[in-house]
């Protein structure tokens, strides 16, 4: 293992945590793209109405029909986020010393560009089916982004270097790894019911429904059973993973309410008769909210998969500490170390 | 190798990339390409033939797919021949038809793909993808039947009952009011282009379903489709000359005279008469003995000797994109939440002149020397209705009304 320089890796950082923070309302503006079914409100690419794509009379987009200013809006800030990860890629290539980190920034940025030629290929053979892949693979591009900041953040710093020597459960890193996956299997399953083809049968989207459904419960226990590991037995002295895992209790909470405002939104309640509110609502057709709630639901799930990547962050380089070193260490010898260390700083001061 | 520092995070990241790509795959594998055409209508044909095979069946439904397309043209490029009147207009008709974007000139085409096709099915058969999960399910066009209109029943909706519909939605269902798109010209627009698609379809399903049941006796040929479609297409012509308007309501300025008419109202409501309360319960919370089906799900079941109330019997159809037969539940007055409009004008056209499809049946009026509701009554029991659905108020009302009928 290669030791991580501090000053070399903060300006990686800051980049990666730029790019990550715009890509992020580039998911929800892609969201909005298919909440709208604006992907072919502008019919050429990688030009807008014959114009270059930063050329384009800015009035006639702020101005225009909503699913014109979506979709160029998509198109903008995405060409803004490749210019970014450009920029990073730079950046880590002059000041990151591990060569991995710097290979995975090359891997963020061919990413961004295939998405870029992928959301091209959607409008130029106006295929669902690309804007499902592109739907699909754009939580990953925003998940590896936020990989890279992850891997250049202090706390990988301390957990790979100076060592925390608290073990970490491998049940805790297996929940973590298996939480990913399915997090990134129900983006797959709901992408399909965002971008269902008009000739699909009912029964084959009732059974969507109903996987997307079996994987909510999934995921929700799973995240219920990391909130309960992360304080239980030694896990709990690692304070580290407190936030991780709370985080991905607040999210999965919100993401369950918005699953559920979302199936309002699109098709009503079924129970319409439970209360005369419920009974004499009428769904607005793309109206403001209902189109903010579906795509809150799917750039929540989105934060869903860098959330569970987080947790095998944290958990993972703590975990292979334990491995190397000793299977189990009891409190006393915990409490001599963090006694030997109190020692040391207070001769420092 | 590309991650060779650290030993546990390349080993996830390759095993990452490897899932994304399986996943990738299978999506891709998993994608449906079929092309987008009109499904054929073969629960229909099931439903006439049903001594056929299954593979007849399918082969009659195609046949008469294929007879419609030949007259009306396909999904992506909707045609009407020029012998016949046609009752809509047909360039909004293909702007609303076809795959969803923009052209050249920014005017927006697949209006129905964008906004209704995930419910209504492309052939506006009421099988969308997510037909099977609402309650009610989706309107099937092909019968050429709509429940709220200004038409008696048998006779087809007028263009501004279908744009009502489309601008106000329908409380309590999937069906979204597109009120909002009227914000601006080209939303406007898009409801009046929408309004003429969904009549095309029900036009092009009114025909495949008798051009079904002409090929299940005999070929047909060019002249007896032209026939058909033209039969059809006079029936909409006709829409218009059928309407009845909603009538001026001038409200009693009286509280005392109001409740009055309330109270003749509920004692018509609970009368023999009228039978409401068989299907809306005495207190109008649609808990009456009669449940019965609508005649979209009559179609398919008893009119083809198939109880609708036993599975083992309808259960054969499903493989013809039959779904699941629900009651069609009287509406619960109370609730306020009247599909048809909440206005006295709403319910009075309601009374008189029924909700197509289902079980309610416009009320007798007295006319011809027939023996009937006076139009005075008619007015009570509209008062009453009204003021049911007026579900705010119900408690304290209803104590007035007791109070009104004693005296």
């Amino acid at each position: 293992m290669l030791p991580v320089n501090e000053d070399s890796s903060r300006w990686v950082y800051r980049w990666a945590m730029l790019v990550t923070l715009l890509t992020f309302p580039l998911i929800w503006l892609g969201g909005l793209v298919t909440t709208h079914d604006a992907g072919m409100a502008v019919p050429d690419w990688p030009g807008t109405f014959g114009y270059n794509l930063f050329l384009y009379p800015w009035s006639a987009w702020l101005y225009g029909p909503f699913d014109l200013f979506v979709e160029h809006g998509h198109r903008l800030l995405a060409s803004l986020v490749g210019l970014l990860a450009i920029c990073l890629c730079v950046v880590a290539y002059r000041n990151e010393k591990r060569t991995w980190v710097r290979n995975v920034c090359f891997l963020f940025l061919a990413a961004i560009i295939s998405q870029g030629v992928l959301g091209g290929a959607r409008v130029l053979l106006d295929a669902r089916t690309a804007a499902m892949i592109h739907g699909c693979t754009g939580p990953l591009v925003f998940a590896l982004g936020s990989f890279i900041l992850m891997a250049c953040s202090s706390d990988w710093r301390r957990a790979t270097q100076d060592g925390s020597r608290i073990p970490v459960s491998r049940g805790l890193l297996r929940f973590s790894y298996l939480l990913v996956l399915m997090s990134i299997v129900q983006l797959f399953v709901g992408a399909q019911l965002r971008h269902a083809q008009p000739t699909w049968l009912p029964p084959f989207f009732t059974s969507i429904v109903h996987t997307h459904l079996l994987m909510a419960t999934l995921i929700t226990l799973s995240i219920f059973g990391i909130c309960v590991l992360v304080r239980t037995d030694h896990n709990r002295r690692v304070m580290e993973l407190r936030l991780p895992s709370n985080m991905l209790l607040i999210v999965v909470l919100a993401q369950v309410a918005l699953g559920l405002a979302t199936w309002v939104a699109n098709y009503a309640t079924p129970w319409v008769e439970l209360t005369p509110w419920l009974a004499n609502y009428t769904l607005q057709g793309k109206g403001f909210w209902e189109s903010m709630i579906v795509t809150g639901h799917q750039a929540t799930g989105s934060l869903l998969i860098v959330f569970s990547l987080w947790m095998v962050c944290r958990v993972a380089t703590r975990t292979k500490k334990a491995e190397k070193a000793q299977p189990m260490i009891n409190d006393t010898t915990i409490h001599q170390e963090k006694a030997t260390e109190l020692v040391a700083v207070g001769s420092t001061v | 190798m590309f991650f060779d520092i650290h030993h546990r995070f390349p080993r996830f990241l390759q095993a990452s990339l490897w899932l994304f790509s399986t996943a990738l795959g299978m999506v891709l594998c998993g994608c449906n390409s079929e092309k987008i055409e009109f499904r054929s209508n073969q629960l229909h044909a099931a439903s006439i033939s049903m001594d056929l095979t299954p593979p007849d069946i399918r082969q009659l439904a195609d046949r008469a797919k294929g007879a419609t397309e030949q007259l009306l043209g396909t999904a992506d490029l909707p045609t009407w021949p020029a012998s016949v009147l046609p009752p809509i207009d047909m360039e909004k008709v293909v702007r609303s038809s076809g795959p969803v974007g923009r052209d050249q000139s920014k005017v927006e085409r697949g209006l129905f793909r964008k906004h209704c096709v995930q419910c209504h099915g492309i052939s506006g058969d009421g099988r969308g993808p997510s037909a099977a999960l609402l309650a009610p399910y989706p309107r099937d066009f092909r019968r050429g039947s709509f429940k709220f209109k200004s038409t008696p029943i048998g006779k087809k909706p007028t263009h501004s009952d279908i744009v009502r519909t489309l601008e106000q939605g329908l409380p309590g269902t999937a069906m979204p009011a597109f009120g909002t798109l009227s914000d601006s010209k080209e939303f406007v627009d898009d409801v009046d282009a929408l309004a003429h698609y969904v009549r095309f379809l029900a036009i092009r399903g009114e025909v495949e379903r008798r051009l079904l049941v002409a090929l299940s006796e005999q070929e047909v040929d060019e002249s007896t489709s032209l026939a058909i479609l033209t039969r059809v297409a006079n029936d909409w012509l006709a829409a218009d000359s059928h309407s009845v308007q909603r009538p001026e309501w001038v409200a009693n300025p009286s509280e005392d005279g109001r409740m009055e008419s309330v109270a003749n109202g509920k004692a018509l409501f609970e009368s023999e008469w009228t039978a409401c309360v068989k299907c809306h319960g005495v207190d109008g919370s649609g808990n009456g003995t009669s449940q019965d089906f609508d005649d979209w799900t009559k179609d398919w079941t008893i009119r083809a000797g198939i109880d609708p109330a036993h599975k083992s019997e309808w259960k054969s159809m499903k493989k013809y994109g039959a779904l699941k037969p629900v009651i069609d539940r009287p509406r619960n007055l109370k609730l306020g939440a009247l599909r048809g409009g909440t206005s006295r004008g709403d319910i009075y056209l309601r009374l008189v002149l029924g909700i197509e499809g289902s079980p309610m049946l416009p009320v007798a009026k007295k006319e011809n020397g027939n023996p009937g509701l006076t139009e005075e009554d008619i007015r009570d029991l509209v008062e009453y209705v009204h003021f049911l659905s007026e579900n705010t108020r119900n408690i304290s009302l209803s104590q007035e009304v007791q109070h009104a009928s004693s005296e």
